[in-house]
């Protein structure tokens, strides 16, 4: 308990920090683009790159596992390297996750039975430790299933929901913790747009934002199984909704059909738009205010050939609102736009990462750009188009140089997923030596 | 005097269910079965219905820690709210996601199975329960006494099986509770009931009079959906082979695909079998008798409440009563072995309304009561 109450007090001093970031406005929020304006962000050169790792059958343990990987060139010894790999037991459909507000913690995801594994990831950013396990979530939330995006928030976590224990369908919520686990409220998607996946807010302007995917029953389905029943395909989001964030009220429902999914905010002052792409009918929406102060959405392109059904899946935004990676699972395709003019979106590269690719992460310099190959378990594709990896670029403006790769079946870790960087010299600024004595307890206990 | 116990069986099963939710507890006389079921089955000798026993079933039922990681609860894929299938998707999802080889049947009377399973391989419902629990696509509970052990570990269920049976959890009191429960799901007294059996004229269309001369004439639909005059559940559990199994559930060549906002495409099958995991080859009532003339017999289901219970047929194939009914109307599939009683019948489209609108007569005055079993559980 006094730990709590200690973290508390740094959870705020952390805000202050990130408050007048956002305050100065010249700085960019996070390492990591389109991260929560909430966070503290490391600045330069990233060491770690944390992937949270589905377990595949016959591969390794099998187990979902958080997989730390060298990403600082200046460390030769490390860089490309994997070196740690901590399994939390069992296959729980690892998704997403996110940090804590002081970034000293980092909640995971699983889809399929809702557990969430907290790693301190402070006390040795090379090697995180699991310090908890919440397994209620289902309970305490009253009945939200499938913790995906995890966005800090003062002092709290924020966790947007896909499903419900009821009938394993859309319909579903989004559930707040405290930085200490604790429940704090659900609060479930309005009945014209129950669906649920991303969430960001956009503090200055007291927006958030909110996307919609599909329930258990079809995230967890065959792939295959899926799009050859029509019933299933009926079953995917098809909104927006655009909240007051203070008031936790939705204010907006936008009809973006085809299930959109990644929310990115714009990170310029007076940029106050975000974009998503839609999954199913492949295409890039933009979300923007209007004079009158209320939000439209306009669909400005096509991602691809809809008809080939490339599937967007992760986005990255520049820091300077410039430039938009847009990730296609079915083709593999990482497309790079010149998004300048919000309106009119320009592919300016289109590169071929795999068989398969998900996950893109940017770092702020816009320099390194770091793909993963997992979609879903029952997503991905099977025989020799399965490839599983962790491939890492730099982007000079025009091309994606390879820089290094980290075979993840190779390596018997399973299918990597959503990408988090860390850093020595970031926990060595934070003052918390207190606390780290007291997550090393946690830990070994 | 068999009717006699069979009254009073009823009876007391229907008193029981409804001091629950279970059944429409304003039924004028709780000691008649709903208006149109057939005299009920007794239960088994050793599990008379007692109101401790439903109770417990139903707290069973709906709790999904019956699985080892706690996702998967029978109501999963026997959903209140979803005729006791489910709709949404043609094949039942069960643990991490797999795919169920066939469609789950409702549940509403399944008292009334002498067979269980679309194949007929199970004979009570008090053992059936033991093959979804330890499916390895269902439940997936390594075994049965996995989950009975689990079950006496959590909070409540061991003084519950306590009061229910005087036994703690075991096998054979873990399928009693569910199978007493499961003998509640009762529906009937429908429009077509009221008619028919009831002698109300005005209680169906005239669509839905004419829909059922086609029944019994025309469609031939009543030589397998039998109609005794004493009462009906529309399904004569015999094992008929209807050319269905011969329809692809993933068409050959490409898969029409309705992406939303009106994007339709058609997917290349190799792009298909890029994703896709194939299911397991069905062989119909033959896996259970391995008699050659079985191949591809299932088990002619009621159509009680039929209009709630899509998708269609043992694989889902069929989405709507409308492909049902086309279905019939074409004839089949003509495969091999198909019933000869399925040919072509040449229906014009208002015969396929009255017919549609026939079926849809068939749905019990209780549903929308049962729908809401799901909302008294309080272990989810
Ligand atoms: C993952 C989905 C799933 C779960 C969970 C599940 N079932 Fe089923 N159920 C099915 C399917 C599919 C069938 C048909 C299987 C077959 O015919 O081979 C079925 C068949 C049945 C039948 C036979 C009905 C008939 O008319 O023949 C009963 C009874 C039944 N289930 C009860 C239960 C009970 C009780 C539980 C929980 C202990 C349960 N089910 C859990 C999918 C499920
Ligand atoms: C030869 C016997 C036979 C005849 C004739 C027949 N049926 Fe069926 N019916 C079946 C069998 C067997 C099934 C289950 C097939 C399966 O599961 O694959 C079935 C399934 C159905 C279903 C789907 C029920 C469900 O829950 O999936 C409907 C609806 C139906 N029949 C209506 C009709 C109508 C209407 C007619 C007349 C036009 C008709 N049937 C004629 C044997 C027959």
């Amino acid at each position: 308990m006094r730990q709590f109450a200690r973290r508390w007090r740094l959870a705020l001093g952390a805000l202050g920090v990130a408050v007048a970031f956002v305050m100065s406005g010249r700085e960019i929020h996070a390492d990591e683009t389109c991260q929560s304006p909430y966070l503290p962000k490391i600045t330069g050169q990233e060491d770690y790159l944390y992937v949270w790792t589905l377990g595949a059958e016959g591969v390794g343990d099998g187990s979902d596992k958080l997989a730390t990987i060298g990403a600082n060139p200046a460390k030769q010894d490390q860089y490309g390297k994997v070196l740690s790999s901590v399994s939390v037991g069992g296959r729980h459909e690892a998704h997403h996750g996110g940090f804590n507000d002081d970034r000293r913690y980092l909640w995971l995801g699983g889809l399929d039975d809702s557990k969430i594994f907290i790693f301190d990831v402070a006390s040795n950013p090379a090697k995180p430790t699991l310090t908890k396990t919440i397994d209620t979530f289902v309970k305490d939330s009253g009945g939200v299933v499938g913790p995906h995006t995890f966005y800090p928030l003062p002092g709290r976590m924020l966790i947007t929901g896909l499903s419900n224990d009821k009938d394993h369908g859309g319909k579903t919520g989004m559930v707040e913790y405290s930085n200490e686990g604790k429940y704090i409220q659900t609060l479930w998607m309005p009945d014209n747009a129950p669906y649920g996946y991303d969430v960001r807010v956009q503090p200055h302007l007291n927006r958030m934002l909110t996307s919609s995917f599909t329930g258990w029953n079809n995230y967890m389905m065959d792939f295959g199984q899926m799009v050859a029943d029509k019933e299933a395909m009926k079953r995917f989001g098809q909104t927006m909704v655009l909240w007051d964030f203070h008031a936790r009220k939705p204010i907006q429902t936008f009809e973006v059909p085809g299930a959109p999914l990644e929310v990115r905010w714009a990170l310029q002052p007076r940029h106050d738009y975000a974009f998503t792409a839609t999954a199913l009918t492949s295409k890039l929406w933009l979300i923007a205010q209007k004079a009158d102060g209320t939000f439209e959405a306009k669909d400005v392109g096509n991602i691809g050939d809809p008809t080939k059904i490339p599937l967007p899946v992760d986005m990255s935004l520049s820091a300077d609102d410039q430039t938009l990676f847009v990730n296609t699972f079915m083709d593999g395709m990482c497309r790079v736009y010149n998004v300048g003019d919000p309106t009119k979106p320009k592919v300016i590269h289109e590169q071929k990462i795999g068989a398969q690719v998900n996950m893109v992460s940017q770092t702020w310099d816009g320099k390194r750009v770091y793909f993963t190959s997992s979609l879903l378990a029952n997503w991905d594709k099977k025989g020799d188009a399965n490839e599983q990896f962790l491939k890492v670029y730099t982007w000079d403006g025009k091309a994606l140089k390879p820089t290094f790769t980290v075979d993840f079946t190779k390596e018997n870790l399973g299918r990597p997923h959503i990408m988090h960087f860390g850093q020595e010299q970031f926990y060595k600024n934070q003052i918390y030596t207190e606390q780290k004595a007291d997550s090393a307890k946690v830990a070994s206990r | 005097m068999a009717f006699l116990l069979r009254h009073l069986f009823v009876g007391v099963l229907l008193l029981l269910a409804c001091s629950s939710a279970s059944l429409a507890a304003d039924s004028a006389s709780p000691a008649t079965l709903p208006l149109g079921l057939p005299p009920l089955p007794s239960p088994p000798a050793d599990n008379p219905p007692t109101r401790e026993k439903i109770a417990l079933g139903r707290r069973l039922f709906f709790d999904r820690r019956l699985s080892p990681n706690d996702t998967m609860s029978c109501a999963m894929c026997h959903l209140p709210t979803q005729g006791f299938t489910v709709n949404e998707t043609r094949l039942a999802v069960g643990i991490n996601g797999q795919t169920t080889r066939r469609n789950s049947p409702t549940l509403y009377n399944v008292a009334y199975q002498r067979l269980l399973f679309h194949d007929g391989r199970e004979f009570t419902l008090e053992d059936q329960v033991i093959s979804p629990l330890t499916n390895p696509v269902e439940m997936g509970n390594p075994s049965i006494g996995y989950v009975v052990n689990k079950i006496r570990g959590l909070p409540g269920y061991r003084e519950q099986f306590q009061q229910a049976f005087g036994e703690d959890p075991n096998v054979a009191t873990l399928g009693k509770a569910l199978a007493s429960y499961e003998r509640t799901l009762l529906s009937g007294n429908s429009p077509f009931d009221r008619w028919y059996f009831g002698g109300e004229k005005d209680a169906v269309s005239a669509q839905v009079k004419a829909g059922f001369k086609i029944f019994r004439g025309k469609g031939q639909c009543f030589t397998c959906h039998t109609i005794d005059k004493t009462g009906t559940l529309f399904g004569g559990q015999s094992f008929r082979n209807t050319g269905v199994a011969q329809l692809a559930l993933i068409p050959e060549k490409e898969v029409a695909v309705d992406l939303g906002g009106g994007l339709v495409i058609q997917m290349p099958r190799a792009q298909v079998d890029e994703i896709l995991t194939p299911l397991g080859k069905d062989l119909g009532r033959y896996e259970v008798t391995h008699d050659p003339t079985d191949l591809w017999r299932y088990k002619t289901p009621s159509l009680r409440n039929v209009a709630l219970t899509a998708p269609y047929m043992h694989n889902g194939v069929l989405l709507t009563l409308e492909d049902v009914i086309d279905y019939y109307d074409r004839g089949g599939t003509s495969a091999d072995g198909q019933d000869p009683r399925v040919s072509p019948l040449h229906l014009t489209p208002e015969e396929k309304q009255a017919l549609l609108a026939l079926l849809r007569s068939f749905t019990g005055d209780n549903v929308t009561v049962l729908a809401k079993e799901g909302d008294v559980a309080k272990d989810r």
